[in-house]
């Protein structure tokens, strides 16, 4: 214990003389959740549509401008062909080109079926079905305003029969903002390439310099150097998921709901898991170049994709999903973001916790085995 | 006197390629010993088997009376470690080291405060205890890293190349260094590619390619290797000269040291006039002089490992 | 000049050629990260996760969740009981959303009075899912209402006029799957990744090795030497972006609409924009790992989140969207999505490539300042 006790004061005696790199490390997380922070944001707003109206109408006109008095979109260009929505969506200046028929209003007011197209680039399959969603929602409202019109004239009661309503609330978060889901993803993400990063430039320094031999030979056993090594760095870790908590709280507003103690212990364990793949990286590869192309694709682009971070994993195919089970991020990310957003705490996050503790236990376990 | 490490067909293979291949000998208590050959001859691998961090594949070896593969941990409480790069954290001051050091060795109290006068001692930084170790000049450094090194009194200490990237007078003082830790009891091993530097040492082993081609102290290595006299040549177009006395029956083996050449003869010799005749021969060149020399570590080497390629 | 750049590119290109290892993991890799990842990178709402609270369980409700998990939209993973059980399945991530139809549910759906009201609880904590959700929800009970109305006129012998049909087509994707959009973000990543590392870390280790000392005494200019050493990668880059989008093309049907001439061209110059950056990094720093590190910060996380590969730019504050531009990954995309996807000309891309090459010339000239001065310190 007393031998942890002089690599941990090393260690921070080591920190103490480099004050420059120390601002460094607590203060450039914060600055990356800034910027990251405001450019994670999914969310579908000001959809570019253009506009082919054959009719000219009032009822066309009344159409319309339901779309461009709503928040989600902009109308950049009236056109009077098809050949000019085709130009429109192939250059990606519009998202969308609404196409309203001739005797579009005759049509309404004989209570006849009026066909009504809109043209979307599907490219961007995401945004084109969120926008079908929004276009959708205000094409119902608009016909049911005039079938309400009609009755109402024709002195028909309205008749409710067979008829259901959905109210549909979004639980945790209402304005279903992506921001509020993405940056404590970012605050996950961050903590696993400071720690990972700093361990194994730590490593692969005294290797250099030649201080890790010299410890090696003395009687200390594995397991000692490993956490003496470890635990300044787990602290670190510590005070930067402080610091960028507090930051995600006063910058984007989001708090956390669950319990911080949980939120520390699980990240505690969960740098158990980053730190050890740090310390197996910068030792399993023989020259540094190796070390790099290691650390890179097979530890951080996995970290991106396979974690969940953007890209939900039960959409992914299941031999897809069965290799996000050996990135650690993956079950960070469910933990971070159930105990930020949901509130959620042990009874519903143990198993990612065991996840984390075993995994982190079973590279450590290999690590050890090095020295 | 007891011997300090005994090696026995000691054997380390990486894959195909064996880096030790069989060597054994044994370490006297209390001697300064040299262990010498060229670059990838093995000495290191050697070295880090003998320390306990690398297990060998064949063989093995009592170090402070512990088997190095029975028993590793036991051995690294009984020896100290010094590699070429004096491996100390820049970026820590003297004390900071020095306590870091002794930590891991499990030093600390009165017995911490005491060596710690003794490694500031012998590295002449008394009172510079808070300088940054970067800053200390490379001489200086060295002593402080021999220092932490046998900061816990060990029986044995493995010097790897100490000297080399040092100034001559930092390395006579270094040296200075070495004797006295012997003097003290303590058992040195150490490798050089310094000659002049393996006369210090009171025995000698010589590697190549992994196998022991030679042991002794220097005096018997100089006597039991070279048998044939050996007379040195100073004159002018050495080329023209060396390519005519490599084919004489007279002369076994042929060598550049310098601008003279050196050249060991056999029983067909009779005297130097033989080789003055030869090379007059050729008008070009003009000899200042011939005469018998004593040879040097250096001649004996070149012997072994010429002998060895063949 | 161009003798110069010859010698040294082809001196360079026998030295890669004859590491047949690291040829193969040149070529493999890339090949590799986009299969792996492009079955990961979809937005694709599909099989949603449906739990049910069904506090009447009559036919009407039996028929209305039949008409959900009959599409493949949906399918019920959880039955519930009562109300804490809501809470616990969302917290649980046991279903993505949640059905409430209250006890009252056939009486209000046959009375003339009022709608039934049901409820959909929805997960929200990721947004883009959960909008995605909503809208499926809000169409399948349209169509549930519409049908069901149909039927019952059609009792009385008259047809349902409804007074708008709303026809969406989707073009160059109908499917709206959301994998083909991204292959091309993740496309330009290998791309940028690969070409930036493997540039910086060759020429910084040419550096470290003092070679670099070497050449620099000869007659050789500095930017000659670097354009040497680096042309022979953009030729290898080359190879990989056509063995990359010949397995999108195998393995994810991602087909190029557009001309291949223009896809070739642009390649092109977005490869020579990455070997700039690959470049200036390695003038900056003195070893592999600083220039690791630089080339890791300035080519992986801005091309993952900056680039609109995955967030659309946008929907980024004015600032970040300035800031976009420093990743050449943001103009690659859009000329990528462009041709492959729409099969759009030169018309519709040719600021990006604008940028791409104003962004190399800006980089290379910065690479040669600092070089100089960096020398001239060393002096």
């Amino acid at each position: 214990m007393k031998t942890i006790l002089h690599i941990i004061k090393k260690e921070f005696q080591q920190f103490k003389r480099d004050p420059k790199m120390f601002g460094i490390i607590l203060l450039a997380p914060v600055i990356q959740l800034i910027f990251l922070g405001y450019a994670v944001n999914m969310d579908i707003e000001h959809v570019t549509a253009v506009v082919f109206d054959q009719d000219h109408s009032q009822t066309s006109r009344e159409y319309i401008n339901k779309f461009s008095s709503s928040n989600y979109f902009e109308i950049v260009d009236y056109v009077d062909n098809y050949d000019d929505i085709q130009s429109h969506l192939e250059n990606g200046s519009a998202t969308l080109g609404i196409v309203i028929p001739n005797e579009f209003e005759k049509n309404i007011g004989r209570n006849r079926t009026t066909p009504l197209q809109i043209i979307f680039d599907g490219s961007d399959g995401n945004k084109a079905s969120i926008s079908a969603g929004y276009v959708m929602s205000i094409t119902n409202k608009f016909a049911r305003n005039i079938l309400m019109d009609y009755r109402n004239k024709t002195g028909q009661k309205i008749s409710p029969v067979g008829s259901i309503e959905a109210e549909v609330r979004a639980w945790y978060n209402p304005e279903l903002k992506t921001r509020v889901f993405m940056v404590p993803a970012i605050v996950g993400l961050l903590l696993s390439v400071i720690t990972l990063i700093l361990t194994s430039l730590a490593i692969v320094k005294e290797k250099e310099i030649g201080t890790l031999e010299q410890i090696i030979v003395s009687p200390i056993k594995p397991l000692q150097l490993i956490l003496g090594k470890l635990i300044p760095f787990a602290i670190l870790g510590f005070v930067v998921v402080g610091i960028i908590l507090t930051a995600m709280t006063f910058i984007f507003g989001i708090y956390t709901r669950g319990s911080f103690t949980f939120l520390f212990f699980s990240a505690f364990l969960y740098t158990l898991s980053t730190l050890g793949f740090g310390i197996l990286v910068s030792t399993l590869s023989r020259t540094q170049q190796q070390a790099m192309m290691l650390a890179i694709f097979v530890v951080l682009m996995p970290m991106i994709f396979l974690s969940g971070f953007a890209f939900p994993i039960e959409n992914m195919p299941q031999f897809i999903q069965w290799l996000t089970y050996v990135v650690p991020l993956r079950y960070f990310m469910t933990i971070i973001r159930g105990v930020i957003l949901k509130g959620v705490g042990f009874s519903e996050l143990w198993l990612e916790l065991l996840a984390l503790f075993s995994m982190g236990m079973a590279v450590l376990t290999r690590d050890s085995s090095y020295f | 006197m007891m011997n300090s490490i005994t090696i026995n067909n000691l054997t380390k293979r990486f894959g195909n390629f064996t880096s030790v291949d069989s060597i054994s000998f044994d370490v006297k208590e209390g001697e300064i010993f040299g262990f010498l050959g060229a670059n990838g001859a093995g000495k290191t691998t050697t070295i880090k088997m003998l320390c306990g961090i690398l297990s060998p594949t064949e063989g093995d070896a009592l170090v402070a009376g512990f088997s190095i593969k029975k028993e590793p941990n036991k051995v690294k409480l009984n020896i100290g470690y010094m590699s070429q790069r004096f491996s100390l954290y820049n970026d820590l001051t003297v004390e900071e080291n020095i306590n870091f050091f002794g930590g891991i060795y499990g030093l600390n109290g009165s017995r911490l405060l005491e060596r710690k006068q003794w490694v500031l001692k012998i590295a002449n930084l008394n009172g510079k205890e808070n300088l940054l170790t970067a800053s200390l000049p490379g001489g200086i450094k060295q002593r402080l890293a021999l220092g932490t090194a046998v900061i816990h009194r060990p029986k044995i200490v493995f010097l790897d190349e100490p000297t080399s990237g040092v100034d001559p007078i930092s390395r006579r003082n270094f040296w200075d260094l070495i004797h006295n830790l012997s003097s003290d009891g303590i058992t040195v091993f150490v490798t050089t590619h310094y000659l002049e530097e393996a006369e210090f040492c009171n025995n000698i082993i010589l590697i190549n390619a992994g196998k022991l081609i030679a042991e002794g102290s220097s005096k018997e290595l100089k006597t039991n290797y070279l048998k044939n006299d050996l007379y040195e040549i100073e004159c002018s177009n050495v080329v023209d000269a060396l390519e005519i006395l490599e084919v004489q029956n007279f002369v076994e083996e042929t060598s550049i040291f310098g601008n003279n050449i050196h050249i060991s003869v056999n029983r067909n010799f009779s005297s130097t006039q033989q080789i003055e005749s030869v090379l007059l021969s050729n008008k070009d060149i003009k000899i200042s002089r011939v005469n018998k020399i004593v040879p040097t570590l250096e001649d004996v080497f070149i012997h072994l490992l010429e002998r060895d390629k063949k | 000049m161009i003798s110069r750049l010859r010698a040294i590119a082809k001196k360079e290109l026998k030295q890669l050629i004859r590491d047949t290892r690291m040829l193969f993991v040149i070529f493999s890799f890339p090949v590799l990260l986009l299969v792996i990842f492009g079955y990961a990178v979809n937005f694709d709402v599909q099989n949603i996760q449906l739990g049910v609270y069904d506090q009447e369980r009559s036919d009407i409700s039996r028929e209305f969740i039949n008409s959900l998990t009959s599409s493949s939209y949906f399918k019920v993973t959880k039955t519930i009981s009562n109300y804490e059980d809501i809470k616990q399945t969302l917290d649980k991530k046991d279903a993505q959303v949640v059905l409430v139809l209250p006890k009252d549910f056939s009486h209000n759906f046959f009375s003339a009075k009022e709608p039934a009201i049901i409820q959909f609880l929805i997960d929200g904590v990721d947004g883009n899912s959960a909008s995605i959700i909503q809208n499926y929800v809000n169409s399948a009970v349209y169509t549930f209402n519409l049908k069901y109305q149909k039927q019952i006129v059609a009792r009385y012998g008259k047809s349902l006029q409804i007074p708008i049909d709303l026809q969406p087509i989707f073009w160059f994707n109908p499917d709206l799957e959301t994998t083909k959009f991204l292959i091309p973000g993740l496309i330009a990543l290998i791309l940028i990744v690969s070409a930036v590392i493997t540039v910086a870390l060759t020429l910084v280790r040419e550096k470290e090795k003092g070679t670099i000392e070497q050449i620099n005494v000869s007659s050789i200019t500095t930017i000659e030497l670097l354009l040497g050493k680096s042309l022979p990668y953009l030729i290898v880059a080359l190879i990989n972006a056509s063995l990359i989008l010949l397995a999108g093309y195998v393995m994810f049907g991602v087909v190029v609409k557009g001309n291949y001439l223009l896809l070739f061209m642009s390649t092109l110059i977005f490869l020579f924009a990455c070997t700039s950056m690959g470049i200036l990094a390695s003038v900056i720093s003195d070893s592999q790992q600083v220039a690791f590190t630089i080339a890791t910060f300035v080519s992986l996380l801005p091309s993952v989140i900056l680039s609109g590969f995955i967030f659309p730019i946008d929907s980024m504050p004015i600032a970040v969207q300035i800031l976009t531009n420093i990743t050449p990954a943001k103009f690659f995309i859009v000329v990528l999505r462009a041709i492959i996807l729409r099969g759009a000309g030169l018309e519709a891309f040719w600021t990006q490539l604008l940028y791409l090459i104003l962004f190399s010339s800006i980089l290379l000239g910065l690479a040669t300042i600092i070089n100089k001065k960096k020398t001239e310190f060393n002096r």
